[in-house]
């Protein structure tokens, strides 16, 4: 769990930071935990996948910082790349709005 | 429940799986007085325990937290049950027969022997009455409303579609109890002697001079169990997988059939949003190749089905309490593959559309949306990257050229037909679910039916299972005489 959460969680937390900027800082670590938990459940060769190319997300953090990649990444819909923007995006979205259901669009709480 | 010092080292039958087919195939055998055991990998959870379509349930009753998919493109998500009742407690609960046109087709396309239509109705009628197959009493959902109202103003055929719930005296649309296996079949199995443990992931099979040993793992340890004969029961992903591991693998996998279905949300001038239930209403103008229907709607559903354009649509998110998620399904002409794969637990899923599924996709979000218009929503807004906002019939063209089922949130909660039965040459076991590459396995789950049925399959798997485990033990029981 240790090994996902330095492969998953910075790109997670500022993916959620820049798509809901007004989510308070203990939420957005909750939410992040929850992605991370839920990825670590992801079938064995589903997870190899989504693995290595978080690998590749990292490193791209490193050269360029994490808001740059974000800022990248974000609107792009390759596969793979795509899709892990996609599920990172759809698994904090569907535990934030159930755990805090009149959260803004932009993660202000109601 | 039984815990896992109540595994034995032989048993006369092991059901591996306690879904629609297992539950059933062992109150059927556990009442013909056969010794039979229920290994089931997930955990024992009450109706009621916990909220339906909540995230807290994908996480314990839901195989990898729900977070599954076929690989392709597009990918499809898919969810499958891991609890003890398997996907019947997790599910809608709605409950439809298969036409008698599919079951005809089953029958002569793939040689399935003494499959009479009178036979699989009596069973079908013994299943309706032990799940209290009924419709919702007084006024349905808003969100039905909404489906059953924009069909009408269309002028399309629509239908309340009957669910296994039972409601209290006086009981509203939203007070039923799901009677799933867990309040049904396994209690009947249980009562007539069955043993059923959770707990327990079978690795695999192993022919043994006169039995079958199931080597599996129970609390964190290894163990065998030496069975007369092992009913796979695991559904259509698992089964296979199963039996793969156990070098069991001509013909098996590699005909996974689905309903594809792609989402869109709607919002309405007055509240509708019903977090933990589903519509119960469909609009069947179109089967078996369209079906639309309704989904759980709670704000993180909600959120999700907005994601895939979120700078456009997330603003919306805060009108829930207004917005309802519905979904259209077809049936495909594509067919998928589960493989197993040396040194993972989990199989590799795949699964390609045809271009004629695509095509249906695109067709059935647009009339979808449509029925949706006509039912009063203010806006529609598809779920796939690159839509527009709907809010009027001038939108449709619009929605129907941007789309691409590649750019699609397409899921499915309808697996099956990965080990089909019959007596053709590219049927696996034949027409009993017997393994025909093996002594004494029988496969008795969704993965054996033929095709997707087009419609919800739980029926389907209900009434052959019973069928088969009847037709097993009246051998049985001669065997001994």
């Amino acid at each position: 769990m240790a090994l996902l959460t330095v492969l998953h969680a910075p790109f997670a937390d500022v993916l959620i930071a820049h798509d809901m900027p007004g989510l308070p800082a203990a939420r957005r670590a909750r939410s992040v935990d929850f992605a991370v938990g839920r990825i670590a459940l992801m079938p064995g060769p589903t997870r190899v996948g989504v693995d290595l190319i978080a690998v590749a997300v990292r490193a791209l953090m490193v050269v360029l910082g994490g808001a740059r990649t974000v800022r990248l990444l974000a609107p792009v819909t390759l596969p793979l790349l795509g899709e892990y923007v996609r599920l990172h995006r759809s698994l904090a979205y569907a535990y934030v709005w159930e755990t805090w259901p009149d959260t803004a669009v932009d993660g202000t709480p109601a | 429940m039984n815990t896992a010092d109540a595994l034995p080292t032989r048993c006369e039958v092991l059901v591996v799986g306690s879904g629609a087919g297992g539950a059933t195939t062992a109150a059927v055998l556990a009442e013909a007085g056969i010794d039979v055991v229920v290994v089931e990998e997930g955990e024992w959870i009450a109706q009621g325990e916990i909220v339906p379509f909540s995230l807290e349930q994908m996480e314990r009753q839901y195989r990898s937290g729900g977070v599954t998919v076929a690989l392709g493109r597009p990918g499809i998500a898919y969810t499958e049950g891991r609890c003890v009742g398997g996907g019947t407690e997790i599910n809608s609960g709605l409950y439809r027969r298969p036409p008698a046109d599919v079951l005809d087709r089953w029958r002569d396309q793939y040689g399935i022997a003494d499959f009479a239509p009178e036979e699989f109705d009596s069973i079908a009628d013994e299943v309706e009455e032990e799940l209290s197959v009924r419709t919702v009493p007084g006024a349905v959902t808003p969100s039905s409303g909404l489906l059953r109202d924009g069909s009408d103003a269309l002028g399309w055929r629509q239908s309340e579609i009957p669910r296994w719930m039972e409601y209290p005296e006086g009981g509203s649309a939203t007070s039923g109890r799901r009677r799933s296996m867990t309040e049904t079949y396994l209690p009947r199995a249980r009562r007539a002697g069955a043993r059923v443990v959770s707990g327990c992931r079978v690795r695999r099979l192993r022919q043994a001079g006169h039995g079958v040993v199931v080597d599996l793992e129970v609390a964190g340890a290894r163990r065998e169990v030496l069975a007369d004969h092992v009913f796979v029961c695991g559904g259509a992903i698992q089964t296979p997988a199963l039996l793969q591991r156990s070098g069991l693998r001509r013909d098996v996998g590699a005909s996974l059939a689905i309903h594809p279905t792609v989402k869109l949300s709607a919002r309405f001038p007055d509240e509708v949003n019903v977090g933990d239930d589903v519509p119960v209403h469909q609009v069947k103008e179109f089967a078996p190749n369209l079906s639309f229907g309704g989904s759980a709607s709670h704000p993180g559903l909600l959120a999700l089905a907005l994601s895939d354009e979120w700078p456009k649509f997330g603003q919306v998110v805060e009108s829930w309490r207004h917005m309802s998620v519905f979904y259209a399904a077809i049936t495909s002409e594509g067919r998928g593959r589960v493989d197993a794969l040396p040194g993972f637990q989990d199989p590799v899923v795949t699964y390609r559309l045809t271009r004629r599924d695509r095509d249906l996709l695109r067709a059935g979000l647009n009339r979808l949306a449509l029925v949706m218009l006509e039912a009063g929503a203010t806006e529609v807004y598809p779920s796939y990257r690159g839509a527009p906002v709907v809010r009027g019939r001038r939108d449709l063209a619009d929605l129907a050229a941007r789309f691409s089922a590649n750019r699609a949130s397409v899921m499915t909660v309808h697996l099956c037909s990965t080990v089909p039965m019959g007596e053709s040459d590219r049927c696996p076991v034949d027409s009993f679910g017997a393994v025909k590459a093996a002594d004494r396995i029988t496969v008795n789950d969704a993965s054996l039916l033929p095709d997707a049925p087009g419609v919800n399959p739980q029926a389907a798997v209900m009434a052959i299972a019973i069928r088969n485990a009847r037709h097993f033990a009246a051998r049985r029981s001669g065997g001994r005489t």
